[in-house]
């Protein structure tokens, strides 16, 4: 009683000293309340309360200590994925094997995301972490898979499958659906990019690597008369023609997905994602056509305008 | 070239993980709906003298069992899956069975549970041997008691009995507040040595301050005017 409250009045941590202790049934000697033994053992007996609070204490801190870790490396592997995402953009063809500059680049920053993934294993070491932490670690990996989506599009022309998304990860690191999903939004809005740039690039005999585009988009430029979706088929570099088949269908696809409102988070992300998904897609089609229908008319070194084209920015 | 098989596969998935969540949220349910009983008839304690708890404590271990049974079969049905993805799902409901559960203690009921009897609360492990399921799992991923879950309860415990401390004085019983404002005291101390970060639990336990303030004041009150009854606790 109140030599219980004596004892902990010392604590350097107490912030306010209470004088008028001892409520009746307070028991002076509780054994300590979890498996690790109070760091204080020195000390005379502890408040059982204090105690207690100690051992969470210890293992809250484990706990945050971990957890901040582990958003530090997703920020490290969200910078470097956007890295790679920014060199492969520089790239005018495909599927081709990559420009050697931009393998050399992409390799060693896979290399470093691999490294960072294997920093992060001991964390989960115990079984229960991978889920604990998985919202810590999950917008590394995303970006993660965005980028090697768009890397493996760029030079399959397919999507990625989640096996192979995860044999690219340490065994450790699971793709989660949910991850997975939400990487594969993100990479349409990177394949936007890519085919818009394309498109403008294509006409412009000063468009860089796009060398061997430049000749069919000149070519096609000529045909202005044509803006139907077969007319887009035929008429547009048959690559290209490709990225925006591909787009639709995988917006098409993007939609027929059935998410219940029972997926807490994935039901959330799912309703904005859609919509730039859309928009991208949708920026791609005007692109295209405007590319047809205005094609010959363009000064050097135009671009499609995205912002009129789809009516926003959002990507 | 776009792969249908993929999406097909992911809303198989999908679809499989829908399936799980709702099996877990109609445990999840019942186990809400029972809950709510629970309180129910704990808060008939704010109108009950202290000498006749009994029947109240012994109404509300009965609806705890009940709810223990609930707890046994979401634990039967979670174990089968990563414990985190889900966990999500049942954490509220519970937060809330346990802050019965002690509340329940607190006022003397679940006594055969307390590994000392004149304890004011079941530490987790005690909730935890109660209930039947670990507590704190670190290295198994199976159902358990999370330390956050407990200290949550504590807290919604906490706010309980502030307002119990006021009541009591509404039922002439002077001594309990004082009683009361002790025990939170002891609780928002042990509070006080976590390092939080900017999370619920921080949120939540910043209002501690509050309640402990409003039992003092009552305490203060009842001091003021000599109500105490001499020989209590902080007379």
């Amino acid at each position: 009683m109140a030599g219980t409250k004596r004892s902990w009045d010392g604590q350097p941590l107490q912030d306010e000293p209470n004088p008028i202790a001892t409520h009746t049934t307070q028991p002076p000697q509780q054994p300590p309340t979890m498996a690790s033994a109070p760091p204080a053992a020195e000390e005379p007996p502890a408040n059982p309360i204090i105690t207690m609070f100690e051992t969470f204490r210890d293992e809250l801190d484990e706990h945050h200590d971990r957890r901040e870790r582990l958003i530090k490396i997703s920020r490290d592997i969200t910078a470097l994925s956007k890295k790679i995402i920014f060199s492969l953009q520089r790239i005018r063809t495909l599927p081709t094997p990559l420009p050697p500059s931009i393998s050399k680049e992409t390799t060693t920053r896979f290399a470093q995301i691999n490294t960072l993934f294997q920093s992060a294993l001991p964390e989960f070491q115990h079984p229960p972490n991978f889920w604990r932490y998985q919202r810590s670690l999950s917008p590394g990996i995303q970006e993660f898979i965005e980028a090697v989506s768009f890397h493996h599009y760029l030079t399959t022309q397919t999507l990625i499958t989640k096996a192979e998304v995860a044999e690219r990860l340490p065994a450790g690191i699971l793709v989660t659906d949910e991850d997975y999903l939400m990487g594969l939004f993100d990479f349409t809005g990177e394949v936007m990019r890519f085919a818009v740039t394309g498109l403008s690039a294509g006409a412009s005999p000063c468009g860089g690597q796009g060398g061997k585009q430049g000749v069919d988009g000149d070519g096609d430029g000529d045909e202005t008369e044509t803006g139907t979706e077969i007319a887009i088929g035929k008429k547009l570099p048959t690559e290209q023609a490709g990225i925006v088949v591909d787009l639709r269908g995988m917006r098409s696809a993007f939609e027929g997905l059935t998410v219940t409102r029972r997926h807490t988070n994935m039901f959330r992300d799912l309703g904005k994602k859609v919509d730039v998904m859309q928009n991208s897609v949708e920026k791609v089609e005007r692109a295209a056509y405007g590319i047809l229908v205005r094609g010959s008319e363009r000064p050097k070194g135009w671009r499609p305008d995205l912002a009129v084209a789809a009516g926003g920015d959002d990507y | 070239m776009i792969d249908h098989a993929i999406f097909e596969d992911l809303q198989t998935k999908i679809d499989e993980e829908a399936r799980v969540r709702d099996d877990l949220h109609d445990i999840v349910q019942t186990l809400a709906r029972r809950g709510r009983s629970t309180q129910a008839i704990l808060s008939r304690a704010h109108s009950t003298p202290t000498d006749q708890l009994k029947p109240v404590l012994d109404d509300a271990t009965k609806e705890i069992i009940a709810q223990r049974d609930e707890v046994a079969r979401l634990k039967t049905v979670a174990d089968n899956h990563p414990f985190y993805k889900y966990n999500g799902l049942w954490t509220r409901e519970l937060q809330n069975l346990v802050s019965s559960i002690e509340l329940c203690a607190y006022l003397g009921g679940l006594e055969e549970y307390k590994t000392n009897s004149a304890a004011l609360f079941l530490t987790i492990e005690e909730v935890g041997k109660f209930l039947g399921v670990p507590v704190n799992l670190k290295e198994q991923d199976a159902f358990h008691l999370t330390i956050e879950e407990y200290l949550l309860a504590l807290i919604s415990m906490v706010e309980e009995l502030s307002r119990l401390a006021v009541n009591s004085v509404t039922l002439g019983d002077y001594n309990r507040p004082v009683q009361i404002g002790n025990f939170i005291k002891d609780l928002f101390a042990g509070f006080q040595l976590l390092n939080l970060k900017n999370d619920i639990l921080r949120k939540r336990s910043d209002g501690i301050k509050y309640s402990v303030k409003k039992v003092e004041d009552v305490v203060y009150d009842l001091s003021l005017r000599n109500l105490i009854p001499k020989g209590s606790a902080a007379a």
